[in-house]
């Protein structure tokens, strides 16, 4: 497997965040991970990512361990639900970020940099600065600065938290094309059950600390502690039975 | 009909607020001013050239002054800004954050007295390096607890990012943290020159009169009665002040709003 997650644990103070978190991922698959707030989600993507360090387990990605490397050695990127641009940089230096970091030469930087910009349908935005910027447009800069270095791993926590429902489903599928043009493995946590469902290529469900993976989306579908047959009584007991809705 | 009086008040703010630097210009100009002479028997230049004369000391203690506010401004606000992050990111912040309050609690006078054993036996007593040393001392912690609200979650998700994205700690400060803050040091540069520019009990002490800045030199001339001399140094020593305001309205203030 390209992802391996052994025995991590976490606790701050005496409270366990992350227990015994165990799973593995394939190469360019998305598990989405659902999960209420407070449940060890974060905790567990800022352990993968070097962010946060574990108490213990280890971390094999691509058949090496990466558990005691740090961040920046890591190649992954970590997307926060706020899209963090920097405000200083316009929209292009933005998107070149990690190529200048990682001291590329200014033609390649160039020509990679105005394709992500075609890509994200940001081709006359390269000069403006991120305030300028709708929400979408915003979060589509931060992907493109997150995938523009390639990554070995993606790391989602709830990406598309703050975009209102029109902007937010486009740019799930923006994500999912651009997750299959360039191979992208990643984690995406969502609070969201319908996201969850519509994004993970693998589904999990992680309660006080404790991930459950599922071998189908039917699974899922069917295991009461996800909350999916809640979702569905509601909506059945809001229409009358025998009545269509349009 | 009415007659407003709200110029007339306006014009009597604007003349009472002016009036101490007309004052203190028309002092440094004038000399053999006696009472009960309306007019000063000498009226022109002769202070200002004096200036160039190594006898009174002005221009040099107005060059120290300039080296050892500009040198406490700098490496307190760096320093400041490097080491506010640690606190705000450790544990005990708090108790971190109402030490950095000690230096104000205490007379500055007294605060030089607690010091000079030290500096004394250092070897930078009476010297310039132990002003210097002695301000920045009064001036890091302002820049601490200037610098504090800079850091908070976004600017540690910030940096975290950066870290994700191939950076290690020095391109976190030098490519996002240091000009995201740029306004922020600027401004925290004039006050730290500020405090320094104006400091009179803890340099009077560790200077030990070796070391006269314009501040001291002020007093050194009020106390020999030499009005027109202390009036000429006053007017030195409002000068780089008002020129950091204006560049600060300018360059800062402006870019803040």
């Amino acid at each position: 497997m390209f992802l391996e997650i052994q025995y991590i644990n976490k606790s701050f103070g005496k409270e366990q965040i992350v227990k015994d978190l165990n799973f593995s991922l394939a190469p360019h698959k998305t598990l989405s991970i659902l999960g209420k707030s407070g449940c060890g989600k974060t905790s567990m993507l800022k352990i993968i990512g070097g962010l946060l360090k574990a108490d213990s387990g280890n971390i094999i990605l691509d058949g090496n361990d990466i558990s005691e490397l740090e961040a920046e050695k890591r190649n992954i990127v970590y997307l926060y639900q706020e899209d963090l641009l920097f405000p200083h940089l316009n929209v292009f230096e933005n998107i070149a970020f990690g190529l200048r970091i990682k001291k590329q030469k200014e033609a390649h930087i160039q020509s990679k940099v105005k394709e992500m910009l075609e890509l994200l349908e940001l081709e006359d935005q390269g000069q403006k600065m991120p305030h300028q910027l709708s929400g979408g447009q915003r979060q589509r800069v931060s992907f493109g600065r997150a995938i523009i270095i390639n990554p070995a791993l993606l790391l989602l926590d709830e990406p598309f938290g703050s975009l209102d429902a029109g902007t937010r489903q486009r740019m799930q599928q923006l994500f999912k094309d651009i997750a299959h043009k360039f191979k992208i493995t990643s984690l995406f946590v969502t609070h969201d059950l319908k996201e969850a469902i519509l994004m993970g290529d693998e589904i999990a469900f992680m309660q006080s600390g404790k991930l459950k993976l599922y071998k189908n989306k039917e699974e899922f579908i069917a295991d009461p502690s996800t909350g999916v047959q809640n979702e569905i009584g509601f909506w059945e007991n809001l229409i009358p039975k025998g009545q269509n809705i349009i | 009909m009415r007659i407003s009086l709200k110029p007339f008040f306006l014009s009597i703010m604007v003349l009472l607020i002016l009036f101490p630097f007309v004052y203190l210009l028309w002092l440094s100009l004038s000399a053999d001013w006696s009472f009960p002479q309306v007019m000063p028997d000498y009226f022109g230049l002769k202070n200002w050239k004096a200036l160039l004369i190594s006898e009174t000391g002005l221009l040099r203690s107005f060059f120290q002054s300039v080296i050892i506010s500009v040198s406490v401004g700098f490496t307190a606000t760096l320093s400041g800004f490097v080491i506010s992050r640690n606190i705000a990111y450790h544990p005990k912040k708090n108790t971190l954050t109402l030490l950095s309050y000690f230096p104000y609690i205490i007379s500055p006078v007294v605060f030089g007295a607690c010091l000079s054993y030290f500096f004394l036996k250092l070897g930078i007593f009476g010297q310039m390096t132990g002003v210097i040393v002695a301000q920045f001392m009064i001036s890091f912690p302002y820049a601490l607890i200037f610098f504090n609200s800079f850091w908070g979650e976004k600017t540690k998700n910030m940096e975290d990012l950066v870290s994700t994205l191939g950076g290690n700690r020095l391109s976190s400060f030098t490519k996002v943290l240091l000009p995201l803050a740029k306004g922020m040091l600027l401004v925290c540069f004039f006050q730290t020159f500020l405090i320094s520019w104006f400091e009179y009990g803890l340099t009077s002490v560790i200077g030990v009169g070796k070391v006269q800045t314009l501040t001291i030199k002020v007093f050194l001339f009020i106390r020999e009665a030499n009005y027109f001399y202390g009036a000429l140094s006053s007017c030195l020593l409002i000068l780089p002040p008002l020129v950091l305001m204006y560049i600060n309205k300018k360059y800062v203030f402006n870019k803040l709003t």
